[in-house]
């Protein structure tokens, strides 16, 4: 469609056709305000804040839902758009219960922040102190119905970007609340816990637990990073304050997820109960002892040395490839990773975002890759695109497959794939081959392999490329990161080795096996890059200080006493 | 011209909006050039003289028939009448109890609290005010000509209130001097 004029406030511009008043506004760099709008989602015009006066039309017109036309005249400043936006402004804090002086979210309120712009220095209208609940049943942020404005975001972002629609609303008018699922606690629902609601709800409605009161939006910074929870590697936002970080959003900027985080990114690391290693700390007798940098290194140096050259250094794929390349080349002995290996060429999680048909095979993608289950989840729900579960086994995807087969019942499938437009083929270390065997038998369909770990890629580029091979070694290195734990296979070989150092960001598990614990970095504390899936090289950046060595800088010494 | 005369009194409240109009420190010295305190509820005067005065400042809520008096007399007594205060503007705080019947909140306040003796009992007389079944603002009860929010309001922002009113002008608060919290 060709462009059309507007004027906007008396300038004239022109835009495409087909786009919003309040794209149009954008582009031509006039600030309109919003509440419901969100660029993510699609617009409903539920909060009225964005009203805009447009010549030829009878009444004020929410911008964020109507279309332009070729030679529109809007005006945004006029004092019936001023008056009428204080007047949206006065219904939404006559309608519940909004206290700015004890709510967790003043100064990051977007209601607050317009209310404070349109000047409001009382409140107009009478208020119904309506008896709402306070919906705190799970586990990592809590819904308050008392400042919800009813804009739908969390609705909508649910629905249409992580495709499990848990949320809705009930009832209509003042009555209309925001449930999950038929009504049922939100802990209780089928709530997956990604936060992804809670990180676009524009008041205090929704909470974050870990960073309530801990900084509003003017005293806290933000660093852009990679999130080093799986191999899908998406873009994080760590949300900082006086040297912690107090909250972790999804980067709305950053493929492959474009804003989207799992329970994993986004509060897995706030929440891990365990202690962290902050001092390096050697065995002593039944005990620990802490010990200087120096000695603790001297240490680990002396007991790997003891084992000759038979030495086996396993690395946690949350290891950025700086590491990679530090430990292949400053270590002696053989190097291995942790977790499985999966090296296959895969392509973007993009490209499930063109998929006709899933082929999921063997992966459970709501466990292990979750943000990837997003893309399936929606596809289904808003593209017409269908899922084919090819495993064996219970999966958390199968109440959206139409069909699911055995791993050894795939070729009886093959039709169906080969039918599809776009079949994508999603998969992970656990049934590869099956997966390859049916990438093999259907050419047109495109591959998405998600390795264990994060890194595993880059690791395998650096030159770590074998995966965990039984063991045999006399004496270890575990390089072990944020990792939570190892397989039984793994424990098993470290308890019977002559000696254990570990690099780690917590003691537990490690502490049964290890005789030297180094503290590691988390992905907060430390910088670098990672290798996703896809092969995209993407950027790890240290939000916070960590008081210690590097994790480059540990190697590279360890390495150096070795040599 | 003589000093603008200025009467002062609190509802429910904490007392920490007067307590940021003392925060205005030294500016006080300035204030009292031009500005006479005849009543306040930290000076000798508490009350409003039937006379009136210029400027009256109310902070708090309305809680009960004995404020709704005060703030009346206030608003009878005073030409410009001040709302300091997220309570006196919006209820604020004091509205917490509006989500509650009053009986519960008395038996809460006089009967369950952690650090009562057992068997208190609410206290009943006739001279006790009696509590409303609704916290209100001070708006709705009387008319109010300028709204100072704020949880206190900054020492500021009753500064600024105050010589803009001396100056003849309305004070129209803006970005830091507006706040709720």
């Amino acid at each position: 469609m060709p462009d059309v004029r507007v004027t906007i406030d008396g300038a004239e511009g022109s835009v495409p056709a087909g786009i919003t008043v309040l794209e149009a506004c954008r582009k031509l760099g006039i600030e309109v305000p919003t509440l419901c709008d969100h660029p993510a989602i699609a617009p409903i015009g539920a909060c009225r804040i964005c009203l805009v006066e447009i010549e030829k039309q009878r009444a004020l017109q929410p911008a964020c839902t109507f279309p332009v036309s070729d030679g529109m005249v809007v005006h945004t400043r006029s004092d019936r758009v001023a008056d009428a936006r204080r007047f949206v402004l006065q219904l939404l804090f006559s309608e519940r219960n909004h206290f700015c002086m004890f709510c967790q979210m003043s100064g990051s309120c977007d209601l607050q922040d317009l209310a404070y712009d349109y000047g409001l220095d009382h409140w107009e209208f009478d208020r119904a102190f309506p008896r709402l609940g306070v919906d705190a049943s799970r586990e990592f942020f809590v819904m308050d119905h008392n400042r919800c404005i009813l804009c739908r975001r969390c609705v909508r972002v649910c629905d249409e970007l992580v495709g499990n629609a848990t949320l809705g609303v009930k009832h209509r008018g003042a009555e209309t609340m925001i449930i999950a699922d038929m009504d049922v606690p939100f802990g209780d629902s089928s709530c997956i816990s990604c936060g992804t609601c809670l990180q676009v709800c524009p008041t205090g409605a929704l909470g974050d637990r870990a960073s309530a009161y801990m900084g509003a939006t003017d005293e806290i910074s933000r660093v852009k990073s990679t999130c080093t929870g799986c191999s899908v590697g998406c873009g994080v936002e760590l949300v900082v304050r006086q040297g912690r970080v107090i909250r972790v959003e999804g980067d709305w900027d950053a493929p492959p997820s474009d804003g989207l985080l799992c329970e994993v990114g986004r509060f897995g690391l706030q929440h891990d109960k365990r202690r962290r290693a902050r001092n390096p700390r050697m065995r002593q007798g039944d005990g620990w002892v802490e010990a200087s940098w120096d000695d603790a290194l001297a240490a680990a140096a002396k007991g790997l040395a003891a084992a000759g050259g038979d030495i086996c250094t396993l690395v946690s794929s949350t290891a950025t490839n700086e590491m990679g390349v530090a430990i292949a080349a400053k270590l002696p002995g053989i190097k291995q990773q942790l977790g499985a290996v999966l090296l296959d060429d895969s392509a973007g999680l993009a490209a499930m975002d063109e998929a006709d048909l899933f082929v999921v095979v063997g992966a459970d993608l709501t466990v292990d890759h979750q943000v990837a289950s997003f893309s399936v989840k929606r596809g289904v729900r808003h593209r017409g695109a269908r899922l084919m579960l090819v495993c064996d086994g219970d999966n958390g995807l199968a109440p959206w497959a139409f069909k699911q087969v055995g791993l050894d019942e795939a070729a009886s499938v093959l039709d169906v794939i080969k039918g599809a437009q776009a079949p994508v083929i999603v998969y992970d270390a656990k049934a590869a081959s099956a997966a390859r065997a049916i990438a093999e038998a259907v050419p047109a369909a495109k591959c998405v392999a998600f390795t264990d770990g994060a890194n595993t890629k880059g690791l395998a580029a650096a030159g770590v490329a074998e995966a965990f091979a039984g063991g045999g070694a006399k004496a270890y290195l575990v390089v072990a990161g944020e990792a939570k734990s190892a397989s039984e296979r793994v424990m098993a070989v470290l308890e019977k080795a002559e000696f254990v150092a570990v690099q780690a960001s917590y003691a537990e598990p490690w502490a049964k096996v290890a005789d030297v614990i180094l503290p590691m970095p988390t992905m907060w504390e430390k910088s670098g890059t990672i290798t996703s899936a896809d092969g995209v090289q993407r950027e790890v950046r240290g939000a916070v200080a960590f008081e210690g060595l590097s994790d480059v800088t540990t190697i590279e010494r360890l390495g150096a006493l070795l040599s | 011209m003589g000093k603008v005369t200025l009467c002062s009194d609190w509802l429910d409240v904490c007392s920490g909006c007067h307590m940021s109009l003392l925060d205005i420190d030294e500016r006080i010295i300035e204030l009292v050039k031009h500005v006479q305190l005849l009543s306040t509820p930290v000076t000798d005067l508490k009350h409003p003289p039937e006379e009136g005065c210029d400027v009256g400042i109310l902070t708090g809520a309305v809680s009960n028939d004995h404020q709704e008096e005060v703030a009346r007399r206030m608003r009878e007594r005073c030409k410009v009448l001040i709302a300091v205060g997220d309570c006196a503007v919006t209820g604020g705080i004091c509205t917490m109890r509006n989500f509650f019947d009053v009986e519960e909140v008395l038996r809460r306040g006089y009967v369950e609290t952690e650090s009562t003796d057992e068997g208190q009992e609410v206290p009943r007389s006739e001279e006790i005010a009696k509590l409303f079944p609704q916290v209100k603002a001070v708006n709705q009860v009387v008319k109010v000509d300028l709204h100072i929010p704020g949880c206190p309001p900054p020492a500021d922002a009753l500064w600024y209130a105050i010589t803009e009113l001396l100056a003849g002008r309305t004070p129209v608060l803006t970005d830091d001097l507006l706040t709720y919290d």
